[in-house]
């Protein structure tokens, strides 16, 4: 039915094509200097500020300011500690990463399969950078526009509250072939995960049978200590120069903002002392982590970013990033309702439905944890809402949004959505989309585990200095990112921002937002897919 | 968040008078070269001033569809004629009114910048630079059935009864045009219909009426400018001559002689660029055979096509561009489409179809390219288009995708699609997009060093490729599907002859660091440290690290995450 090759060749001798460098990249531009431990750039960004008059016009006043970066080109020796690592996500990064270092092939029925890294932005994403003489669109891989750490060399650490070795645990999590499995055994069976901090009334009770790895103190001082000791431990042990922390274990419950307990640093600190029952262990596993100059990724809905922490991260100035791995249902529905209402389609119904079989479904079947999860899942289409006025007029003016999640068991991992999206179009159409999405839950997340690890550790290497054109201003010393990281918000589902920060949800933008930020690193102009240079030749 | 409904743009770069206005824009242009043994890229950057000229008066715009009696035509011109007059109709849910949906220009919105409490602050689309309203556009165009505008629009099932029977008294007085009919170019089951054609054979004698046809609507409507766009059936590929229609000299000599391979659409293409009347084609025949496209850059008039993107192609290169930009690998695409308006009808014919099916297939093509991690140079994921006629589905199109994707170590995402919506309902506020776009980059001129004196854009108007499925782009361009980028790229030429910079979704201002630089007018580093230690002070205060900005139209983005209730 289909033989358009011979079609695909007429249109491609018409078109110049596209083509992609493996290689790095380097940029030759005034603004833009490579020395042997920095990258220096400089970047005229332009913003605008909105005055809004009475009568609801709005005067728009273009600002410059220069911006120079100065990104260190050494990456460095990287562990990643996983707060979790016997799940089905942790064990599937680590199988991942050993497959991949090892270049372990695994057969299936079909075929024999070779280790990758498909799903991850910086190893299989790529960017357009310009024409090369010929006419053709240039991309790179976007791990070749800065110096990055390869996901091969990341050491791999972690907490459970299982004692499964990882061997075991992947065996368990049914994600991957059994002949990968076999293949990866040896090299997994001795990696163990550490004991974790355990509070019982933070997770589902049906999760008790699985706490047999748990620090043996109840006092969340003393556990606070042992978290700070393992992170030592596990870096000076593995020569590593860099350690984050990801929590990617269950959603637990939310923890309760008191004034006097978690509202400040001090508070805070003291409210671990005296064992405070509102202080969550992903709240001790991230002040840890903050006290040990690690960055912390909350890959859960939980608030474990209580003002307390979020004050101690900036105090420590250590990144802190989250909330929730966006990787299935809602990453869908952030480009869909972007998608329906950027071309002027009002969404008047979103019904979602899940259901999936593994361990973090099944604690999510418990009322209290789902809370989280669900207030997550629900807010992600908001700001996309609020920019169209023209849609949408006023409060009433809503989209009737259901999340319905659903645990069956025999399905494991394989995570299945069905969502219908009922829209107004033109002169009163509708606009209906019906979707099923299926795929394993933890090879979406996966990846996304890797980035974050990646991105943050080429973050914390970035400084910036700015130069206000009119006012002459020269911030001369060099600083470092805002340590709420908003600009990972492509990976989270209810992106942490800075305050005064508007949330962005969509996934577009979300993205041209990180390639955007790597362009000005290097002295590349924002994509503007303009391509004025075809249109307006000169 | 803030939604206003007009702005004005101030500053150094633009210049405003009472009838142009000028913006000074520095296009950054990337050269890339690669070292011939390695393969490592080296991007070379040089700044190319560009001053682009906007003229403000809008041109009373004239539009004529060929194909007007079809479910397109006659449903725009229902729904411009229900918007004016503002006519709302009963269905069994209750009284509707009369919108605009669907059209990018009218109904999507642009951020414009922040305002002082750091709110976005947004506007719709058509506040960027004036453009026609559609309740200022005139209608009209030509059929090759007789049906009056009331009678095609009852045909064609779209609108709901009672929207029928109040528009008919408005639309039965418009009747379209005698139009060009050569069956060997579209489906014989296409013959029926064909009642109200121009006689003969003579082809020459077919292109001087339309173009008769263009001057006297013109005139009669007294409209500034005429734009001309093919709405109708798809007719078959033509076959490219050499000597017949490979350069604009030789398909004018064809044309007089009145060779076969001179396709109805090529006829109105060229009528339409003798006028000076821009173009489009929004069916996917090669209209815009070589020839063609060097008349319309002889005479400087736009051309652009091909193929209005409205359902599933739209929706694909939503997904193949979502997918591959995750770094997920699309294996499979298997699209099936089944409709029953009279555009489907035709299309059960093979060579139709195949006109059909090639603009459709392509559309992932880009993308593909663009990644060469997950792909290898000469693989492409199977894709395989069906569409079938059902009558009693009418204009409702359905249309079906499964998409198999390769992600991670060997796992599979498989995501099936369902999609129903009136065909019609989709393409017209296309329509609508293509002709005040198009009328607006008319008035559009630019500059640089280099060339002589203010210059329009060129005569491929691939600015336009958000609303087709396979854009045509000026030769040795490469092609862009995706259709975020091609939004961009509507958004960020407006967004530059406003005055306003590009959108860069960077927010350096909070992404970077949490200084507040809307405070540092008259401020100096210290005080920049102090705002900065005032906000965290504030915002230790306030107790939270807020999830995003309160909200000024809405209050539920001032939701905390604790308090929201999903519905479950």
């Amino acid at each position: 039915m289909t033989d358009n090759n011979e079609q695909r060749r007429r249109n491609a001798s018409r078109t110049s094509g596209s083509t992609t460098a493996t290689g790095l990249l380097k940029v030759v531009s005034p603004d833009v200097k490579y020395e042997a431990d920095f990258i220096y750039a400089s970047y005229p960004y332009r913003t605008v500020n909105a005055v809004v008059q009475e009568d609801g016009d709005v005067r728009a006043e273009p600002v410059e300011r220069l911006y120079h970066f100065r990104t260190a080109v050494r990456p460095r020796k990287l562990g990643l500690m996983q707060v979790g690592w016997g799940g089905n996500n942790g064990t599937t990064v680590t199988a991942a990463v050993v497959a991949n270092q090892q270049n372990i092939t695994w057969e299936t029925r079909a075929q024999q399969h070779l280790p990758n890294y498909n799903g991850s932005l910086t190893q299989a994403s790529t960017m357009r950078v310009g024409f090369d003489a010929q006419g053709r669109d240039i991309f790179v891989p976007m791990k070749s526009v800065l110096p990055m750490v390869e996901p091969n060399d990341i050491v791999l650490g972690g907490w459970d509250i299982s004692g499964c070795n990882l061997a075991d645990a992947m065996d368990k999590a049914k994600v991957l072939e059994p002949d990968l499995r076999s293949k990866l055994r040896p090299f997994m069976e001795d990696m163990v995960p550490l004991r974790a901090a355990f509070d019982q009334q933070f997770i589902a009770k049906n999760q008790q049978p699985r706490a047999t790895n748990i620090l043996s103190t109840s006092d969340k001082g003393e556990q606070l200590e042992q978290l700070r000791k393992d992170i030592r431990n596990f870096k000076s042990t593995k020569e590593l120069e860099y350690v984050v922390i990801i929590w990617t274990g269950n959603s637990e419950r939310y923890a309760t903002e008191i004034t006097g307990v978690n509202d400040t640093a001090s508070n805070l600190m003291t409210a671990i002392k005296e064992s405070h029952q509102e202080v969550s262990p992903s709240t001790l596993y991230c002040v840890a982590a903050i006290l040990e100059g690690c960055p912390y990724v909350n890959g859960s809905p939980q608030n474990t970013f209580v003002p307390g922490v979020v004050e101690l991260a900036r105090e420590r100035n250590v990144m802190i990033c989250g909330d929730d791995f966006k990787s299935g249902q809602t990453k869908m529905k952030s480009v869909l309702v972007d998608y329906l209402i950027g071309c002027g389609f009002k969404i008047k119904t979103m019904v979602t439905y899940n259901h999936l079989g593994n361990n973090d479904m099944y604690q999510l079947t418990d009322e209290v944890m789902w809370k989280p999860k669900s207030a997550s899942k629900s807010r992600v289409v908001e700001d996309i809402v609020d920019s169209n006025g023209v849609l949408y007029k006023g409060n009433e003016d809503s989209i009737d949004h259901i999340v319905v999640v659903k645990y069956v068991p025999f399905l494991g991992d394989s995570k299945r959505d069905v969502s219908e999206y009922t829209s107004e179009g033109f002169m009163d159409g509708h606009y209906t989309t019906i979707m099923h999405n299926e795929c394993l839950d933890s090879a979406l997340c996966a990846p996304l585990i890797l980035d974050l690890a990646i991105f943050v550790e080429l973050f914390s290497r970035v400084q910036y200095a700015v130069e206000e054109g009119d006012a002459g201003l020269r911030k001369d010393k060099y600083s470092g990112m805002e340590t709420a990281l908003s600009v990972l918000g492509f990976y989270m589902k209810i992106p942490r921002v800075p305050p005064g920060e508007p949330i962005v949800s969509a996934l577009g933008r979300q993205k041209a937002c990180i390639e955007n930020l790597l362009r000005a690193l290097v002295g590349l102009p924002p994509e503007n897919n303009l391509l004025l240079e075809r249109k307006c030749p000169f | 968040m803030v939604f206003v409904k007009s702005f004005a743009v101030n500053g150094s770069h633009v210049r405003r008078t009472d009838q142009v206005l000028e913006v000074d824009f520095p296009y950054m242009q990337t050269s890339v070269e690669m070292e011939p043994k390695s393969t490592e890229a080296v991007a070379v950057l040089v700044k190319q001033m560009y001053t682009f000229r906007t003229q403000l008066k809008v041109a009373r715009l004239g539009v004529m569809l060929v194909g007007w009696g079809g479910n397109n035509g006659s449903t725009l011109t229902g729904a411009l004629i229900s918007n004016k007059r503002q006519i709302s109709w009963n269905t069994a849910k209750g009284p509707r009114a009369p919108n605009l949906f669907g059209s990018v220009v009218m109904s999507s919105t642009v951020r414009v910048g922040a305002n002082s409490a750091g709110e976005d602050v947004f506007a719709p689309m058509h506040e960027l630079l004036p453009m026609v309203h559609p309740d200022e556009i005139v209608l009209g165009g030509w059929d090759i059935n007789r049906a009056n505008l009331a009678h095609a629009m009852q045909r064609a099932k779209v609108f709901d009864y009672d929207l029928q029977r109040r528009l008919i008294p408005h639309m039965e007085s418009l009747a379209p045009l005698p139009s060009v009919y050569y069956p060997d170019f579209i489906a014989s089951n296409q013959e029926q219909r064909a009642d109200n054609v121009l006689p003969g054979d003579n082809k020459t004698e077919h292109l001087n009426i339309i173009r008769q046809n263009i001057r006297e609507f013109k005139r009669d409507k007294n409209v500034d400018q005429v734009i001309v766009l093919w709405t109708a059936t798809t007719e078959r590929f033509s076959e490219v001559v050499p000597g017949i229609n490979d350069t604009a000299e030789n398909l004018l000599d064809a044309i007089n002689a009145s060779e076969e391979e001179i396709s109805p659409s090529t006829l109105f293409a060229v009528a339409s660029i003798l006028e000076g009347a821009p173009y489009i084609n929004g069916s996917p025949q090669n209209t815009f055979v070589p020839g063609c496209i060097q008349l319309a850059e002889r005479k400087g008039v736009f051309i652009a096509g091909d193929d209005f993107k409205s359902g599933q192609t739209k929706f694909k290169s939503v997904m193949i561009d979502f997918l591959v930009n995750a770094g997920i690998k699309p294996t499979a695409i298997v699209s099936y489409n089944h409709l029953g308006n009279n555009d489907g009808h035709n299309l059960s014919a093979p060579s139709q179809f195949r006109s059909k099916e090639i603009s459709k297939s392509n559309v992932v093509d880009d993308m593909v390219k663009s990644n060469r991690i997950l792909f290898r140079d000469d693989e492409h994921p199977d894709h395989i288009v069906v569409i079938k006629y059902v009558p009693t589905v009418a204009d409702s199109k359905r249309a079906m995708d499964e998409y198999t994707s390769e992600i991670f170590m060997g796992g599979t995402n498989t995501v099936i699609t369902h999609n129903t919506c009136e065909d019609s309902l989709l393409a017209a506020p296309l329509i609508l997009d293509l002709v005040i776009l198009c009328e607006l980059f008319c008035r559009i001129t630019y500059k640089t060093s280099s060339t002589d004196g203010f210059m329009p854009f060129h005569h491929v108007l691939s600015f336009l490729g958000y609303m087709l499925k396979a854009p045509l782009v000026p030769s040795g361009t490469p092609v862009v599907n995706a259709l975020f980028k091609q939004r961009a790229c509507i958004e960020n030429v407006l967004r530059v002859c406003s005055g306003l910079p590009v959108e860069d979704d960077l927010r350096l201002e909070h992404h970077v660091h949490s200084v507040d630089m809307r405070n540092r007018s008259e401020s100096n580093c210290n005080i920049v440290k102090n705002v900065c230690r005032r906000d965290h002070e504030e915002f230790y205060a306030n107790g939270s690290l807020a999830n995003g900005n309160g909200s000024v139209t809405s209050s539920r983005s001032r939701t905390r995450p604790g308090d929201s209730k999903p519905k479950v």
